[in-house]
């Protein structure tokens, strides 16, 4: 190792080593900003008393089980998880052909559809609202014997729009480094297309599809703008019940119904972790 | 063909509503009898008129640009620091920011309104520490949204520029400091050109959420603190006006896309090696 020219002296040590600290510092600072309100939900849903006061008189359970008794929180618990299930699968069933599609064929307006197909995750939540709303109501006008203003079907319809570019954008992902020869090589071999497919097609976009289902499930569980314009009277999501009983108060109770959607999205994301390392799909 | 389906789901269920909602935009409102089929600017007009409005649009904007700054400068030491650790407690680290995001808004406003409610911690804290005397109000106050949407937004904006920095190799950071660089130096003369495409993606992301914020504002803003997304809805739901709701959410989109444009060409300009 060549010397250097010159020791840096003490007192420059001392700085790197300080800012270092404040780097990192500032990096751990980031990041408990960001945990910092679910730590708080956390600790509230386990409060004694009602109101939300600092320090607590105590710690109680009892919020957990007055969850079950409100039921809009159970039906719109119970309705965001049909139609986030149903909806990711007819959303991986349109998005993940349209992706192999996609990065597979080299066709005149690729790049055109590969944009449309993004585009419900670019066009912003209220205004996709908005215009699935009209449209609804348009379409009602032409078919006056079924409902559709305010319909489930509509309703998951909207929630499909939500699934498709992330299952485009995600599968894409996963074929961008695959080298068709390894399919070609299958296919000369004399394996018929559908088993070169399953064989080795499906292996490799396999980290793509799952990770579209768990991004799918939890966009579509979590929506608020959109589905805001298209539940219909008298029923309700999940989020469309969190957001309105906060706008009247905030309470233990509807801090243990945070921390049951936590704990929901959080086994989501450990049982995907097992298949697809997080780390490399976000 | 494989791609057919998708691309007319979305064609339909997204492009031909964009379309009925300009046109609907266009229309004209009447009390009463609600929507009349018309072909007028009447609804841009009104707005830009009505005070009200005006002060809801700057406030947003207001609000986007100091969130989309603060983003940018608070992120970076977060996204170096996972992007450049070898631990083996990264994919766990990745995973503690990609929940928040997965839990939704409206869950984290409601960790925001338990620290800054009159009794909330930070109030409880400060007078405890004997700073304040009487409880200061937090909620309802635009640093209150500002902070709520900030740390909605934070997690977007860390991973997008998180991977960009993984692509770019250590050795050119390293001969950065062997030629004698301080760490300031490196970053503005590295790191900053090399990860640009980084932060100008994040910024444009943050600016676009914040601009289009309904949960955060609606929460921790209140009634009195009107922003773009929560008026588009309650021209919509609560006043019925769907002609000047299409509009606002027009105006909204438009003013979205127009900045981020200007802003990724502004930079592109500035940054053309």
């Amino acid at each position: 190792m060549a010397a250097p020219l010159a020791w840096p002296s003490s007192a420059a040590v001392l700085g790197r080593t300080c800012g270092r600290w404040l780097f990192t510092g500032a990096a751990g600072g980031v990041l408990v900003l960001i945990l910092l309100p679910l730590i708080f939900v956390v600790w509230l849903s386990f409060f004694r008393q009602e109101i939300p006061s600092f320090p607590p008189d105590g710690y109680s359970l009892r919020w957990f089980r007055a969850i079950w008794t409100n039921p809009k929180f159970a039906d719109g618990f119970a309705m965001s998880l049909q139609v986030a299930v149903v909806a990711m699968l007819a959303g991986l069933l349109l998005g993940v052909p349209a992706a192999l599609c996609i990065a597979r064929f080299r066709f005149a307006g690729r790049e055109v559809l590969n944009n449309l197909l993004l585009l419900p995750i670019v066009v912003p939540g209220i205004v996709l609202g908005t215009a699935i709303y009209v449209f609804h109501v348009e379409l009602q006008g032409f078919f006056s014997e079924v409902t559709i203003l305010g319909s489930i079907g509509g309703l998951v319809a909207g929630h499909i729009l939500l699934v498709i570019p992330w299952s485009v954008r995600l599968v894409t992902a996963s074929l961008a480094g695959f080298d068709r020869s390894v399919e070609e090589a299958a296919l000369s071999l004399g394996a018929t297309p559908v088993r070169a497919f399953f064989r080795i097609t499906l292996p490799i976009i396999r980290p793509g599809i799952v990770a579209s289902a768990l991004f799918g499930f939890v966009v579509s569980f979590g929506n608020l703008e959109m589905t805001l314009f298209l539940v219909g009277a008298g029923r309700t999501t999940l989020p469309i019940a969190i957001l309105q009983y906060l706008e009247w108060k905030i309470d233990p109770t509807i801090a243990a119904v945070s921390v049951v959607q936590i704990a929901l999205i959080g086994t989501a994301m450990a049982i995907t972790n097992r298949f697809v390392r997080l780390s490399r799909v976000v | 063909m494989l791609i057919g389906p998708a691309t007319v789901f979305v064609t339909l269920g997204l492009l031909v509503p964009i379309v009925i909602l300009f046109r609907y935009s266009l229309n004209d409102f009447k009390a009463g009898v609600m929507m009349v089929e018309a072909l007028t600017l009447k609804q841009y007009a009104l707005f830009f008129t009505d005070p009200y409005f005006i002060a809801a649009f700057y406030r947003t904007l207001r609000v986007a640009l100091i969130v989309t700054l603060l983003c940018i400068v608070l992120a970076y030491p977060l996204a170096y620091t996972l992007a450049r650790t070898q631990s083996r407690w990264k994919n766990l680290l990745i995973m503690l920011i990609v929940l928040p995001l997965f839990v939704g808004n409206a869950v984290r406003a409601a960790g925001w309104m338990t620290l800054f409610g009159n009794k909330g911690f930070i109030n409880v804290a400060l007078q405890w520490l004997g700073l304040i005397d009487h409880p200061v109000r937090i909620m309802f106050t635009e640093p209150a949204v500002i902070v709520g949407i900030l740390a909605v937004n934070l997690p977007y904006v860390v991973l997008t520029i998180q991977s960009v920095i993984e692509g770019i190799e250590r050795a050119v950071e390293e001969a950065a400091f062997s030629l004698g660089a301080g760490p300031w130096t490196m970053f503005r003369r590295v790191m900053l050109p090399l990860a640009t495409p980084g932060f100008v993606a994040g910024a444009i992301f943050c600016f676009i959420l914040t601009m289009n914020a309904y949960a955060t504002p609606v929460l921790l803003g209140g009634p009195q603190f009107v922003m773009m997304g929560p008026l588009v809805y309650t021209q919509f739901a609560v006043k019925s006006n769907w002609p000047l709701g299409a509009a606002v959410a027009f105006i909204l989109m438009s003013a979205t896309l127009v900045l981020t444009a200007g802003a990724n060409l502004l930079v592109q300009r500035r940054y053309r090696r």
